[in-house]
């Protein structure tokens, strides 16, 4: 490898994204944008608005109590309660959306009648019915428990790992973070080495002394430089808060999500180096299977969505269909996710045994596909 | 830093030709492009290769430069066997896009494909520049040249390390009359001092230009001279009809 042909190539690299001002932007503010968009949404995500009304089937003062009870439980959570006469006024009343959720209680409620209660529902938005299912029936409980005049126990959460966060991103933004370079990096290499082999300025290249070796390099250390710059803007953006004070009639707010980190920073940013570093190799490999730029984005659903989907970034790896789990080893992104909840969640630093693991798997990931991605530039380019 | 490839020394062997291909086969599946080719081409000289789409013209221009193995025989540039990377840094080699980089300026694509060929001379760079009258230039986006002076930015980054041979694939595709005189003006100034040029072409009109010119045909060399004697030997004073009437005899023989 001629380290001055090297020199130039990547040098070449440089400029060229230098000046392509788009890709650059696509490039360092797409993933603060996306990041910071998503953050917004799960932190200030506001709860559901409920609207109860309760229809009792009983009669007599014993259901006349629940009733009370109950939607006075339910008025103290928070929530809009009006009373219907009917079971059919109730489902009326949510069919006709002046209510989100009625509660049918049965006639009876005496213990050990094995009695049911009806939560019912429009039934159109499944996410939203959950957290307003979970939401009454804990109002359900307690005002059912105070009927019989019990009082149910305070159940509070801990963690092992860290103070119990109260920040609903904490356990996704390594991931997210992880994603979005993985797939912004993929993209930008990709296309660009597209338009190498289109352009028809690699089968020139390959008619010099130039090796593939040293071009797949040169793609690597002048993405590289690039992705090391993102990854860091990235961290520095996801970890830090600076409060802005309020000047005059603009109100004080903070730049950066001041995501909590409980191990080294430094250590994240290894470990999203050497995924960024994959993903190179990754572009270059699989621009030899496209002919347009088009196709290069067409395979987004094929490779990184399936990664999405596998890696732990939204759904957890333990929850995935048996089926599945074995995929979820052969997912680089999968072994960045768990490096980074090691290290931002637990603290991990490079004595753990997963986090040495997941970098290993991850250098010789990024090797691999370099090596994959040399053997796609043939001679023969026709 | 020494450059870790050192440029073979040119093996006489070839008996001083400077491109040699001897029973030279490329099949692709059951496609021949290039069909037995065998011939020696003298130093200092330009070559045309001249025949219809399909003739096999760049598929032997890729064998030549290594760029493709052959199926069968052998090619030899400067008495090294092809392919052979280290050998592709006495070779210019003008594809028939631009393969210019458009992000980047004039000059810095020269800089860039000089560095690929061991080039760090900047003056050298210069040099290539301005023999493809570009000078000027050097500090404009090649994506903003014209298209005339993209194709001389091609042909700078094919001679900036001053090969002693040079294959032109189509190097005047799209070019106009005035430029296409200029570049054989340039292509003569480098024969007279000392570089072999192969130039392919399709338009009939360029090949008197040629000190020699070989007629391709479904992958063979179906005739060789100089425009005057294919001309005189075919009994006709046009290179057209000289062309279909060897053509025809091949044809008639095959």
């Amino acid at each position: 490898m001629s380290p001055r042909r090297l020199r130039a190539l990547v040098r070449r690299v440089i400029v060229e994204i230098r000046r392509d001002r788009p890709s650059l932007a696509l490039l360092f503010i797409a993933p603060i944008l996306v990041t910071g968009l998503f953050t917004f949404i799960l932190r200030d995500a506001s709860g559901p608005d409920v609207h109860v009304a309760v229809a009792s089937q009983g009669s007599g003062p014993a259901a006349t109590l629940v009733s009370d009870r109950l939607e006075g439980a339910l008025t103290a959570a928070g929530m809009a309660v009006t009373h219907a006469n009917s079971v059919d006024e109730a489902q009326t009343a949510v069919r006709d959306g002046s209510a989100s959720i009625a509660i049918l209680l049965p006639a009876s409620l005496a213990p050990g009648t094995g009695a049911t209660i009806t939560l019912l529902t429009k039934g159109l938005d499944p996410s939203g019915d959950t957290a307003q299912i979970a939401a009454v029936s804990q109002a359900v409980l307690g005002g059912l428990a105070s009927s019989m005049g019990a009082v149910l126990p305070a159940i509070t959460h801990a963690t092992v790992y860290g103070a119990p966060s109260s920040d609903p991103m904490a356990p996704f933004a390594p991931a997210i973070v992880a994603f979005f370079l993985y797939f912004f990096v993929y993209l930008l290499t990709g296309v660009s080495f597209l338009r190498e082999r289109t352009g028809g300025t690699l089968e020139r290249l390959m008619a010099t002394p130039v090796t593939r070796g040293e071009v797949v390099t040169g793609y690597t250390l002048g993405f590289g430089f690039f992705a090391m710059v993102q990854v860091a803007l990235l961290l520095a953006w996801a970890l830090v808060a600076v409060r802005v004070p309020a000047i005059g009639p603009l109100p004080g707010f903070a730049v950066g999500l001041g995501i909590s980190v409980a191990g080294s920073p430094l250590l994240a940013f290894v470990v999203v180096l050497l995924l960024a570093l994959g993903a190179v190799s990754l572009g270059i490999f699989l621009s030899t299977f496209a002919r347009t730029e088009l196709q290069v984005i067409q395979f987004i659903p094929v490779v990184l969505v399936p990664q999405f989907l596998l890696s732990g970034v939204l759904f957890s790896v333990d929850s995935l269909p048996s089926v599945l789990q074995p995929l979820v080893h052969v997912m680089p992104l999968a072994y960045a996710v768990d490096a980074l909840r090691e290290v931002f969640i637990r603290g991990a630093d490079l004595s753990v045994t997963a986090v040495q693991v997941d970098i290993t798997v991850l250098a010789a990931v990024a090797g691999l596909f370099a090596a994959v991605a040399s053997r796609t530039i043939r001679r023969d380019v026709v | 830093m020494m450059n870790s490839d050192p440029i073979p020394p040119a093996a006489p062997d070839a008996g001083g030709a400077a491109i040699r291909a001897v029973g030279l086969v490329k099949r692709f599946g059951p496609v021949i492009a290039v069909d037995g080719m065998t011939f020696d081409l003298a130093p200092g000289r330009i070559y045309g290769l001249l025949g219809p789409n399909g003739s096999g013209k760049t598929t032997l221009i890729r064998l030549l430069t290594g760029m493709t193995r052959a199926t069968e025989g052998t090619a030899h540039v400067l008495g090294v066997r092809m392919p052979d990377r280290a050998n592709l840094a006495r070779i210019g080699y003008m594809t028939q896009g631009d393969g210019v980089y458009p992000a980047l300026t004039a000059g810095e694509n020269a800089q860039f494909f000089g560095a690929a060929y061991g080039v760090e001379d900047a003056a050298q760079v210069d040099e290539a520049l301005r023999l493809v009258e570009l000078a000027d230039r050097a500090k404009t986006i090649a994506g903003t040249l014209s298209g005339g002076q993209r194709r001389r930015l091609s042909l700078a980054c094919a001679l900036v390390h001053k090969p002693p041979v040079l294959f032109l694939d189509e190097p005047t595709v799209g070019v106009d009359p005035l430029l296409r005189v200029q570049f054989w003006g340039h292509f003569r100034r480098l024969a007279d001092a000392g570089t072999t040029i192969v130039v392919s072409s399709h338009v009939m009109d360029e090949a008197d230009r040629c000190d020699e010119l070989l007629f391709m045909r479904a992958g063979k060399v179906i005739a060789r001279g100089s425009g005057e004697q294919l001309r005189t030997e075919a009994g006709t004073d046009d290179l057209e009809a000289a062309f279909l009437r060897f053509a025809g005899e091949t044809a008639v023989a095959a």
